[in-house]
């Protein structure tokens, strides 16, 4: 009876069998016309024992053996396979079932399943492929170019490879200098857009910039702040001729940070937008993370604006997701922006909206308010969530965090474009520091971003201009009174003779990049210091701060040797200085820099100790050698408890450690005989002198011996 | 006869299913069409010293559709992993899927580079390549197309498993 409903209903091509004992089957209902070909021992027989034909169905065996052996009701399946009978191939897939006390073996043919999902997932791949290759020639060529145009070299000199991989590419190439003047465009960028080196003729640079310009509410800021750009662009050129481009846009960059040329490679990614459009799912929705895509948001925003109802777009971008591709690879990279893309919908009302509108971009709308505390209450739940720990395949811990910029429709702006353009722009001011954080944007953010991109351009110019100026500070051995170390302090002396405070153009500096230029000149300058202070005083040691941003550099040790060496110096007079911070947020990398310099000779200091969060542990695991007490816990000795108790637990910790103590920021003689009467005899500050400049503190250490010899 | 099973794995698209085609059959389809699940061929292999019947499991390729499938290494006693020379990815994806297998399995494996018939269109460098080479017992560049060192790549790897 059970076999006639299966047959009557006729909606599965199944076989059942009932397990009687290991491999001992009974035929319950069997489409004979494919099972036969598979179990011939089978044909004619009601019980019957597997032959082993099929060395699939063995290894299933295994597995089904110990389910049916335990008992419990359930089902376990083995993944689709295929089986080559006589004459065609069977998709089939095979269910151990526990029912009632009953074991049964459930075969399906799953023919127009697997033809059904064989297409899907031909699109999808198809795609994934075509994808994957653009990307390779895009990243290939742009690390190629960025390697010769960064050394300087000419497009006549660029190698006979790369030239060849340009001329024939089968994307475009556009190169301009650091003025955004096109220098070269390659043979496929005419092809593409259809168009010739005739002066009549838009030039393929001229379409491109247009497009760019008009489709984009990031162009402005990408040229000011000389940032990477990646998406897609429509050209039309009437009446006939329509592309979807995939453009990317790079600057290079030279030693000095400083932009010297453009590099624009874009694709004809026309055949993948067709391939998407034969699934109305792909072409509004990413791929990856399943969210909508960029096109989607726009329409959506511009739906949203003729509602006239008010709403917060916010723009969100994931810090240093280069990063973790280089170190995980694209599909780990993958992977993270999907339980990203999972947790930011978790944040989110049915009324929001969030899509994937760049590579580690995502675009939210946040409908109905035009407060921001609910704004930023949301955007507060979502860093939280986004900043739990993420895991790859292969068990590695990523953590992200995020800057987010939001714009207030009509407050702010009331058109899409604006309000984009606002979003990224408060996005981009986020992007300072290494923490999650949002920005609204607001006039004053923008003056201030003006203000910013001023900072930075003086900053650049600083660099070429051989602005900067590097002062010594003494550190004294309060026991002797003798200068035994001084610190190295970066000043901007600007053109009308006065200077800037660090504090205003380190930060920049450090975000910017600019701080890898800025650290080498002051390493170069303070080993050619040593080398004139060792006439004077041959042991005495120069230390210099090195930033996070720094530390990151992978050429820095390379660099510090090379310098060292050049200029002939014992390598025991130079000291580098880190802060805390660093040792925690890039631990590993620290630890081989702090091995390999101590290998040659150089100590080291942890500068601002006790202002983060010092852990023994690392402490102990790291080539140390002095702690620096920070200056805040000095300044307030003679009347905070809580300052001399932190104080004294420094000195005894850095003592049962086995390492230097040094005491900022002493500017009386209270806190000089405090630390002296508790064994912290190394300290600088006021009290002793002010940083200054290079002849003056020679003229100290000259003025030192020979009060010695008197 | 004895028989034994190797296992075929790797991106998708690399060619896995077209290198089992033109050694079982002889014959390359130009057109690419998607594995789902899997597909076991058999082929007996004529070492002089004995025989040994093939069992070659083609595994779909494991990409962001599908995720790699320990079980169905069971019982292997070699795997290749199948890359292709004109996508660099398919090398990076490939070694990953290499160091999945590590975790669970010390059985041997050969490097195989597919579609050694089209330019090169990736780009690592001999010693990039020499380097990744070094974690396997033999690389092979192959063709499925033209048959270039299909029949020694198998053959290789059917060595391989009586050891």
């Amino acid at each position: 009876m059970q076999q006639s409903l299966i047959q009557a209903l006729g909606i599965i091509d199944c076989t059942i069998l009932k397990r009687e004992s290991n491999r001992q089957f009974q035929l319950l209902h069997c489409n004979e016309q494919w099972f036969y070909a598979l179990a011939p021992e089978a044909i004619g027989h009601e019980t019957f024992e597997f032959a082993g034909n099929s060395p699939f169905l063995e290894d299933f065996f295994i597995d089904a053996e110990d389910f049916w052996q335990i008992g419990n009701d359930g089902q376990i399946q083995s993944g689709i396979w295929t089986e080559q009978s006589k004459d065609r191939l069977l998709r089939l897939e095979a269910i151990a079932a526990v029912a009632k006390g009953e074991s049964y073996l459930i075969i399906n043919n799953l023919e127009v399943e697997y033809e059904r999902q064989q297409n899907t997932l031909q699109v999808a791949r198809e795609l994934l492929i075509s994808n994957d290759k653009m990307l390779a020639q895009h990243e290939y060529i742009h690390e190629r170019l960025d390697q010769v145009l960064r050394q300087n070299q000419t497009l006549q000199s660029l190698h006979e490879p790369i030239k060849r991989v340009i001329e024939n590419a089968e994307f475009g190439v556009i190169i301009t200098d650091a003025s955004i003047t096109p220098i070269n465009q390659n043979p496929n960028a005419y092809l593409l857009l259809e168009t010739t080196d005739n002066e009549f003729e838009e030039t393929p640079f001229e379409i491109m910039i247009k497009l760019f310009k008009h489709q984009c509410a990031e162009y402005e800021r990408v040229f000011d702040t000389a940032s990477r750009w990646h998406g897609e662009l429509f050209w039309h050129k009437p009446p006939y001729s329509s592309k979807w481009l995939k453009l990317a846009l790079y600057p290079v960059k030279d030693a000095n940070e400083k932009v010297c040329n453009w590099i624009f490679i874009f694709s004809d990614v026309s055949r993948i937008k067709y391939l998407m459009q034969r699934n109305e799912k792909l072409s509004l929705y990413d791929n990856v993370t399943s969210l909508p895509n960029r096109q989607f948001f726009w329409q959506k925003l511009e739906k949203q604006i003729e509602q006239e109802k008010p709403f917060f777009v916010v723009y969100l971008d994931v810090k240093q997701f280069k990063q973790i591709n280089e170190l995980h690879g694209h599909q780990a990279g993958d992977q993270i922006l999907v339980e990203l893309a999972n947790r930011i919908q978790q944040c989110l009302s049915e009324s929001d909206l969030c899509a994937r509108i760049g590579g580690n971009e995502f675009g939210m709308i946040i409908s109905g308010t035009n407060d921001q505390t609910i704004c930023s209450d949301l955007v507060q739940r979502l860093i939280e969530s986004a900043e739990l720990p993420l895991y790859t395949d292969s068990k590695q811990k990523v953590q992200v965090s995020l800057s987010l910029g939001a714009a207030h429709f009509p407050s702010d702006a009331s058109d899409s474009e604006e309000l984009m353009k606002f979003a990224d722009l408060a996005m981009f001011s986020a992007k300072k520091g290494s923490k999650s954080k949002l920005r609204f944007y607001s006039k004053a953010l923008k003056e201030e971003s003006m203000r910013r991109l001023e900072l930075e351009n003086a900053l650049r110019k600083a660099i070429d201009e051989n602005q900067f100026e590097l002062f010594l500070q003494p550190i004294m051995n309060l026991a002797t009174g003798v200068i035994t170390k001084a610190e190295a302090l970066i000043r901007w002396r600007m053109p009308d003779g006065s200077y800037t405070s660090p504090d205003q153009f380190i930060p920049l500096a450090e975000q910017t990049g600019l701080i890898i230029p800025i650290g080498k000149w002051v390493l170069s300058r303070a080993v050619e210091m040593v080398k004139v202070v060792l006439q004077h005083q041959p042991d005495l040691k120069v230390s210099v701060n090195i930033s996070p941003r720094q530390i990151a550099d992978r050429q820095l040790f390379e660099f510090v040797s090379k310098v060292i060496d050049h200029s002939g110096i014992p390598a025991q007079n130079i000291e580098l200085e880190l802060t805390e911070g660093v040792l925690i947020d890039s631990y590993d990398r620290v630890k081989k820099l702090l091995e390999q310099v101590r290998d040659i000779g150089i100590s080291t200091s942890i500068d601002d100790f006790g202002t983060g969060y010092s852990s023994l542990s690392y402490l102990q695991k790291l080539p140390i050698d002095n702690l620096k007490i920070d200056r805040s816990f000095v300044y307030d000795l003679e009347q905070n408890e809580n300052d001399k108790a932190i104080v004294l637990a420094v000195i005894a910790m850095a003592r049962s450690l086995k390492l230097g103590v040094i005491a900022e920021g002493v500017e009386n003689q209270y806190q000089a005989d405090f630390l002296l009467d508790n064994k912290c005899d190394i300290a600088q500050g006021y009290l002793f002198s002010k940083p200054l400049p290079f002849e003056q503190f020679c003229d100290l250490l000259i003025a030192q011996k020979h009060a010695k010899k008197t | 006869m004895i028989q034994k099973k190797i296992c075929l794995l790797g991106p998708s698209g690399v060619g896995k299913t077209s290198l089992v085609k033109q050694f079982v059959e002889g014959i390359f389809s130009e057109k690419y069409l998607t594995t789902i699940g899997v597909k076991i061929d058999k082929k007996v292999i004529d070492l002089t010293i004995e025989q040994v019947q093939l069992m070659i499991w083609d595994l779909e390729g494991i990409d962001r559709y599908c995720g790699f499938q320990p079980k169905y290494l069971r019982g292997a006693s070699a795997y290749a992993i199948i890359t292709d020379q004109t996508r660099s990815q398919s090398l990076v994806e490939g070694m990953e899927i290499h160091r999945m297998v590590r975790e669970i399995s010390d059985i041997p494996a050969i490097l195989v580079v597919n579609k050694s018939d089209l330019d090169v269109a990736w780009h690592w460098t001999e010693n990039e390549l020499n380097g990744y080479s070094k974690e396997f017992v033999r690389s092979f560049s192959t063709s499925a197309k033209t048959g270039a060192q299909v029949e020694e790549m198998f053959k290789f790897i059917a060595q391989l498993t009586l050891k």
